[in-house]
């Protein structure tokens, strides 16, 4: 067996200099949460190109009306059906008006219905899901029951009635969709919020004496804030689909004002001789539908703190 | 310490209705079955027992977490069952509680200087903004921690860290009285020593009483005054720290204190363990007598019967039939 006959003396250390003490501290910079989900989403190539392209789409459905020579509802019977060119970008259609005035006109309306639709959802189902799971018993009990009667009718017929007593406007689709399809929003977040509650960060909420909807609001709902921006922001194509699927089949808007559904089906009736026309407005539904589901999935992604 | 009677537990019972759906037997868990103990001002008082003894339960009881099913909770002489919403807010002014587990008792989404700060805001202590972020930078130096930390998220911090923003959080009202629900069990020993320190240090300097709710009786042992000992929803033997932990008189608590770790090995193989047979109970369906008699080593048939109450011996009170005087 080895001994050390050596001693250790204290000379053989040394004093660490003051500027070396620190040396170990490392510390990750401080950021904030948005901060951290927007550097994860802009990994997300897809999810990057759907935002820049709905921006894109935004921009023109503002711009092209306003700066374009043409209105959506006026007339040439000179140039029907005319293909593309240079007066005409993307032709015209049966009564000679531009396709691209009206595609954007539809825009206006098509991605309205779809941004108003996803955010009365959103305070109608995190209100109403989050007072019905914080409560609790008997209150969540009534609520979640309302709830099933809803969602129990078909939501097409709501929409049907709707028109029948309010008319063929933009206002009653809105109502229409809202109707039913916040029901969705409404039971998740009452699941989050039944879960969350029982967290100690709640009770010590209520130990400090905040009152309920202190509780509900600022500790258990900004906790669920992430899967609920994901749903939302997936609610948008939903409406903007049930909306052009309504226009399509006939129940919606009248004309001629135009959503992207209306003009889809105007379109279908010269589909044989002018089959161009119908590409533009499902290109139009397809492709603002494809990059909101991206830009809904990267949202999750970047918003889930176990990706973190 | 005075002699000022802080807080009375009388008789409390908390139950628990877990019967599934209404067509099924009617099932209720005994959480917390008739206790009572009193603290004093300034005083400690730790409550100690395996896991689900209900110690957390009766400590989430007097926060009025949960509602007590029968009996009195009584803070300065007034049954805190019968407060109206603005003596509700000055009893959540004096009375706070540090929670178990740092990882889950701190709001994610919210700034240090935010959790800290809140209490101040629904309390509408101090007037302007500015001052109560002072306050809590100041809060965080008591409790060791940097000032320039107000800035940033709990999970930036370490489970020792965060148990300190919870008891910063709990001081920024000057509580009288602080319940605390297992502040350590999750934390390294290494830690513990130091919340512990901590938390004596304050009551040193601001005179506050605690309910210190424990398993680990040598912790608790060094900072209370009194220990309760509970066992299956009950108070099985109660009385100064010192004593109770030198020279139990229940069965009970002589099992548990000779299973505490002794850091000299020595002296550990002298000791004789007493090992308890069986598992703890469940309170959905206690047993009828004595709450131990199916694990005590010297049970009677008398200890089937009835339950036995606590009884003072010495100054010292236990709830056991075979105790000799």
């Amino acid at each position: 067996m080895m001994t050390y006959t050596e001693q250790i003396e204290d000379s053989m250390f040394d004093k660490l200099e003051e500027s070396e003490k620190d040396t170990e501290f490392i510390a990750m910079e401080s950021k904030t949460y948005l901060k951290d989900a927007w550097d994860c989403f802009k990994k997300n190539r897809l999810a990057l190109a759907g935002l820049i392209f709905l921006l894109f789409m935004v921009v023109l459905a503002v711009m092209v009306p306003v700066l374009s020579p043409y209105t959506y509802d006026s007339q040439n019977l000179d140039v029907r059906n005319a293909l593309p060119s240079m007066a005409h970008p993307l032709g015209t259609d049966k009564l000679g008006r531009d396709i691209l005035v009206r595609l954007m006109f539809g825009a206006r309306i098509s991605l309205m219905v779809g941004f108003v639709a996803a955010f009365l959802n959103l305070i109608i189902g995190v209100v109403y899901g989050g007072v019905s799971g914080f409560m609790g018993g008997k209150t969540d009990m009534v609520m979640m029951r309302i709830i099933d009667c809803i969602y129990s009718i078909p939501s097409m017929l709501y929409v049907i009635l709707i028109m029948m007593v309010f008319g063929s406007n933009i206002g009653s689709v809105l109502l229409g969709i809202c109707v039913s399809s916040w029901i969705g929003m409404a039971r998740q977040v009452r699941t989050q919020v039944q879960t969350l509650k029982q967290q100690e960060f709640a009770l010590a909420a209520y130990v400090i004496g905040a009152g309920k909807l202190r509780i509900l609001f600022k500790h258990l709902i900004i906790n669920c804030m992430g899967p609920i921006i994901v749903s939302t922001t997936l609610m948008v194509p939903e409406a903007i689909f049930t909306e052009s699927f309504l226009a399509f089949i006939g129940i919606g808007i009248s004309l001629p004002q135009a959503s992207w559904g209306t003009l889809a089906s105007e379109a279908r009736s010269v589909i044989q001789s002018y089959p161009l026309q119908i590409v533009w407005p499902v290109l139009a539904i397809c492709l603002t539908v494809l990059s909101l589901n991206f830009i809904g999935d990267g949202l999750g992604e970047a918003l889930d703190p176990k990706n973190r | 310490m005075s002699d000022k009677v802080l807080l009375s537990v009388e008789h409390v019972k908390t139950y628990f209705d877990v019967t599934k759906g209404p067509f099924s037997r009617k099932q209720i868990v005994k959480a917390v079955d008739d206790v009572s103990f009193t603290i004093k001002e300034g005083e400690t008082y730790g409550l100690v027992g395996e896991s689900g003894c209900g110690k957390s339960t009766l400590g989430r009881t007097l926060v009025q977490i949960y509602r007590a099913t029968e009996g009195r909770i009584c803070y300065k002489g007034r049954d805190i069952s019968t407060l109206t919403q603005n003596d509700r807010k000055e009893f959540t002014r004096e009375v706070q509680m540090i929670f178990q587990d740092p990882y889950a008792s701190l709001n994610p989404r919210m700034t240090v200087g935010e959790i800290i700060k809140e209490p101040m805001e629904i309390h509408k202590i101090l007037s302007t903004s500015r001052e109560r972020e002072e306050r809590a930078a100041e809060l965080l130096k008591t409790v060791g921690l940097k000032p320039d930390h107000i800035r940033r998220y709990p999970h930036e911090f370490s489970g020792g860290q965060r148990q300190r923003i919870s008891i910063a959080r709990t001081l920024a009202l000057n509580p009288k009285f602080i319940i605390c629900d297992e502040p350590i069990s999750a934390l390294d020993v290494s830690i513990q020593a130091q919340i512990i320190n901590l938390l004596k240090e304050i009551q040193e300097n601001m005179g506050i009483s605690y309910l210190f709710v424990a398993h680990d009786l040598s912790m608790v042992n060094y900072i209370s005054h009194r220990i309760g000992v509970m066992y299956l929803g009950h108070l099985v033997e109660e009385g100064d720290a010192d004593e109770v932990y030198e020279n139990p008189i229940h069965p009970y608590t002589k099992a548990l204190l000779s299973a505490v770790p002794i850091p000299d090995p020595d002296k550990a193989r002298e000791k004789k363990r007493i090992q308890l047979k069986g598992e703890l109970p469940t309170p959905l369906n206690p047993p009828s007598g004595c709450p131990f008699k199916g694990r005590c080593p010297i049970a009677t048939e008398a200890c089937e019967e009835t339950r036995p109450e606590l009884k003072d011996y010495k100054g010292h009170k236990a709830a056991c039939f075979r105790i000799q005087t």
